[in-house]
């Protein structure tokens, strides 16, 4: 992955993360996997288009997500439901939007799909020709894992 | 020998911290109730067997020869070899062998019991002492103490490997044919170097990533004789003790112009062994590192073939040399003129027109990952090879000879070498440039 556009998505997830939790977030090593990885129980994808083509994905167990939505709406959510389906597409848009919005600053062109949400238990993501960056963030609510996939367009 | 007198031997080496650092690892068997050792790297695998089939005319040691999954492997006795007592054993019964591997020679011997792995220290192994007067000292390589039990490291390449030197130690028989154990040993027949070479490249992989390859075999063999020549004069042994021992090995390994940028004369020389078809031309450069590499391929680009448009594409697994690759900046002293009227000041340097920047992409990619390049016309792979795993290596070469359109070349550090039938060598020193046939 094309070296600028690590950095906006790093910067996005942290910021957008410690703003809307309201504490301290960790960010773990980032490092790269081509191989199938197996998806935590909840995950958000975003697509990328323009000059690139990939997508970024939000993973992370349920009870992080139940938690991190009743954060996020200030009431105590008890199961998966369809506001905190909402609320973590919500999150992961805006993450993507920031990160987005950093590139285009840097002269990059993206644009986004709408936030896909997938649940479930025992999945695996793989990609195909592209290899992903992964960005583990630490949260008091449990960690989530953010996969980036991008490829220049030839 | 009495136990008492080895205590003052085991007090010596009582320097637990000597063993925290593991850089040594040996079977630990028993003949006639001691402990001994033998460097794992020698062993290739411990079995039991029995019914040896009998060689006649050998000496009392030599228990006959064993089938080990259809290798026939002769087996000794190293407590007859020793003059130790054997425990008696039903004829039908199992022996506990350690399958040694040395030079060229496979072989069994067979020891009372075979307890475990032992990981020491090398630093803890003290120098053999002549009270051992069971063993021939001169089979001995040290004696090491470990969770109070005191090892004898025996030396099988001394023991088996030199056929002049092996005077065995006197068998109840002085029937011994002499003939018959000279071809037992003969096949052994160590070469120093080779086994030294061996040490060497397990050193390598061990503490510094670099795997020793037909890429990079001449090269090694070529350093390793310096190697063993300084470090003599320095008084060290020539195996490396920590990382930095193997950095110093490598130090000259490195090709010209490793991290800065390669001088407008060189990349003249390097231009006129390059010929490209086409017009959008596709550079890879793995293993880039802070970009010099990558930059310097762009002067050429821009130097000797004005007439093309090209895009590089520069990977690295390091993340933090990687990041500033795409903004590096320059020192203004040591840049060579040629390369000046590329380069813009900015607020905190000298740095490469955004002309060039724009033909340059910086990638945070793993070689070993999915590589999505076709029909390249130009790849450029100083040094990166030679610190895959071997497999990997192969792997990695095959991809490219792939990827790379015929009559495209491959530029490798200036000690490695491509044995591929699909390259042919072309360039002239610093340079070693590959094309494809």
């Amino acid at each position: 992955m094309r070296v600028e556009y690590i950095n906006p998505f790093v910067e996005a997830a942290y910021n957008v993360l410690t703003e809307v939790l309201a504490t301290d977030v960790k960010r773990g090593n980032l490092f790269l996997k081509s191989a199938t990885k197996s998806v935590m129980g909840v995950a958000a994808i975003v697509g990328l288009a323009g000059e690139v083509e990939g997508r970024v994905l939000f993973d992370m167990s349920k009870q992080t997500a139940i938690k991190i939505a009743s954060v996020m709406n200030m009431e105590e959510l008890a199961e998966l439901d369809d506001l905190v389906k909402a609320t973590i597409s919500e999150l992961a848009n805006m993450i993507t939007a920031q990160a987005v919005t950093k590139l285009h600053e840097l002269g990059f062109r993206f644009d986004l799909t709408p936030p896909a949400l997938i649940t479930g238990d025992n999945m695996e993501v793989s990609d195909q020709e592209v290899e992903a960056l992964i960005v583990p963030m630490e949260t008091p609510h449990g960690s989530i894992e953010i996969n980036v996939a991008v490829r220049e367009r030839s | 020998m009495s136990t008492a007198k080895l205590d003052p031997l085991v007090k010596g080496t009582k320097e637990s911290d000597k063993l925290k650092k593991i850089d040594f690892k040996m079977i630990s068997f028993t003949l006639s109730g001691r402990d001994y050792g033998i460097n794992i790297l020698k062993v290739k695998e411990i079995r039991k067997a029995g019914n040896f089939t009998k060689v006649p005319n050998t000496p009392l040691y030599v228990k006959g020869v064993d089938n080990l999954r259809g290798d026939i492997i002769p087996v000794i006795d190293l407590r007859i070899m020793f003059n130790l007592p054997a425990e008696s054993k039903e004829s039908s019964s199992l022996e506990n062998i350690i399958i040694l591997r040395l030079d060229s020679l496979v072989l069994g011997i067979i020891v009372d019991t075979i307890e475990k792995v032992v990981g020491i220290s090398s630093d803890a192994i003290q120098p053999p002492h002549p009270i051992f007067g069971d063993i021939n000292i001169k089979y001995i390589s040290g004696v090491v103490e470990n969770d109070n039990r005191l090892y004898i490291i025996l030396d099988v390449d001394r023991i088996f490997g030199q056929p002049e030197e092996v005077a065995p130690p006197p068998v109840a028989s002085p029937a011994v044919a002499e003939d018959a154990e000279a071809t037992e040993i003969e096949a052994a027949a160590p070469q120093a170097v080779s086994l030294d070479f061996k040490f060497i490249s397990e050193n390598l992989s061990t503490f510094n990533q670099f795997y020793v390859t037909p890429f990079n075999t001449p090269w090694v063999q070529t350093r390793l004789q310096s190697w063993k020549d300084s470090r003599k004069a320095k008084n060290l042994d020539f195996q490396f003790t920590q990382k930095d021992d193997g950095e110093e090995f490598l130090s000259n390994f490195y090709s010209p112009f490793t991290g800065q940028l390669w001088s407008a004369e060189a990349v003249n020389e390097l231009a006129k062994s390059l010929k490209f078809e086409g017009n959008n031309l596709v550079i890879w450069n793995p293993g880039c590192g802070r970009g010099y590499e990558t930059y310097s391929l762009a002067m050429l680009m821009q130097t000797c073939f004005r007439d093309s448009t090209y895009k590089i594409w520069a990977n690295d697994l390091d993340l933090l040399n990687i990041s500033t690759a795409p903004s590096l900046i320059l020192d203004e002293d040591e840049l060579d003129l040629a390369w000046k009227e590329f380069t813009v000041p900015t607020k905190n340097g000298l740095q490469f027109h955004a002309d060039i920047k724009n033909r340059v992409l910086f990638e945070f990619h793993d070689i070993n990952n999915m590589n999505p390049f076709a029909q390249i016309h130009l790849v450029v792979m100083r040094d990166v090879l030679s610190f895959q795993k071997p497999n990997d290596q192969d792997k990695i070469l095959g991809e490219i000879s792939e990827k790379v359109r015929s009559g495209g070349y491959l530029l490798v550090g200036s000690n490695e070498v491509v044995n591929h039938e699909e390259w042919k060598s072309i360039g002239q020193a610093p340079w070693s440039l590959y094309q494809k046939i």
